[in-house]
């Protein structure tokens, strides 16, 4: 609003009292049939607003109300999935722990068993390692005590022949001969 | 050669030897003869060899027994090895002699000595051995180094074995 027209307005909206001054409205309160003639107007206003726009806002309220709790049930379904999806992933993975640990605990037993059986067939292995070792030996030593045994009785042979032989005089001759001459003799 | 054969052979020896009335000279000394024979495997090997003839395996026989041995002993083993009986000669003496000892009721009494016996141990022996048996004994002696000492009697199936080789034998197998 422009200079002048602050200046003229409050002159032409003051009004004539009968002394001829201007005599200007309340400037909180309207004047009575601007208040009853608005009022009126407003209540009309406000009773068309009702009849027409009110339904159409219920109406979109109401859907959108509809919408917010499709949303906020879609919110919860997922919600709800998500949890039980989380129910099964723990679920699952303490069916992998307990896989786990039963495939461990297996492992473990047929190790065990592994190296029982390793350790056994090792024993026995050694002892028949032993057996044998004990037996060769034994062997040896026989074979070794026959050999002995063998060139001690060649040796004896040999020595025995050139004793003997060595000593057979003709006076040991002539012995043996009365000798075997009287025992035969002797046996009448 | 069958058993038949060397007993006729035997036989015939035998019946000349007698005839000749040298028996007893004849059978010790083809006795003698044949143990050689048996122990030289060089004089077997000439006398029974078909390639050498047999006038020249006679002549070794002479050769051999000529003065060593009556003319009857070498005729006949002459006349044996000429027929080519060669390996049969010592089964035909050893035949000869029981025929020999058979007829003269004695038993053949085979005897090995690493040395030579005198008459009187050969004596002693026969004795010895007729006394042991409770036979009489045609007593042959057999010198044979392999004996080493000692004497071995063999009577028909029982031997009587003193010699020293034995006794060597038996303690060699207890070494």
């Amino acid at each position: 609003m422009s200079v002048l027209g602050t200046i003229i307005r409050p002159m032409a909206e003051c009004g004539i009292d009968s002394n001829g001054d201007c005599v200007t409205h309340s400037p909180i309160l309207p004047e009575t049939p601007e208040i009853i003639w608005g009022g009126l107007a407003s209540l009309l206003i406000f009773a068309a607003l009702i009849k027409f726009a009110g339904p159409m806002i219920a109406k979109s309220m109401a859907a959108r109300t509809a919408r917010i709790q499709g949303e906020l049930d879609g919110a919860a379904e997922a919600k709800s999935a998500a949890a039980a999806e989380a129910t099964q992933i723990r679920a699952a993975k303490g069916d992998i722990a307990g896989e786990r640990a039963r495939i461990l605990a297996e492992a473990d037993v047929q190790a065990a068993a592994v190296l029982e059986d390793g350790r056994v067939r090792l024993k026995q292995e050694l002892a028949d390692l032993e057996t044998r070792a004990v037996a060769e030996i034994a062997a040896t030593g026989n074979r070794a005590g026959d050999e002995l045994r063998a060139e001690i009785a060649r040796l004896s042979n040999a020595a025995v022949d050139h004793v003997v032989t060595g000593s057979l005089d003709d006076a040991t001759h002539q012995e043996l001969i009365e000798s075997f001459i009287s025992r035969v003799g002797a046996n009448s | 050669m069958s058993d038949n054969r060397i007993d006729g052979y035997a036989r015939a020896l035998f019946e000349i030897a007698r005839a000749e009335g040298t028996i007893d000279e004849v059978e010790d000394e083809l006795f003698r003869f044949a143990r050689s024979y048996e122990s030289s495997d060089s004089l077997r090997n000439a006398l029974t060899d078909e390639q050498i003839p047999a006038a020249k395996r006679q002549a070794i026989v002479e050769d051999l027994l000529g003065g060593k041995a009556t003319s009857t002993t070498v005729q006949l083993v002459s006349m044996v090895i000429g027929s080519g009986r060669g390996r049969d000669l010592p089964a035909i003496v050893d035949k000869l002699v029981d025929r020999a000892s058979s007829s003269k009721n004695l038993e053949l009494a085979e005897v090995r000595s690493a040395v030579a016996l005198t008459k009187d141990q050969e004596d002693r022996l026969a004795a010895a051995l007729a006394n042991a048996t409770g036979k009489q004994v045609n007593l042959k002696v057999v010198v044979d180094p392999s004996v080493l000492g000692g004497l071995v009697a063999t009577i028909g199936d029982t031997v009587i074995d003193g010699s020293v080789r034995t006794r060597i034998d038996q303690l060699k197998s207890r070494l």
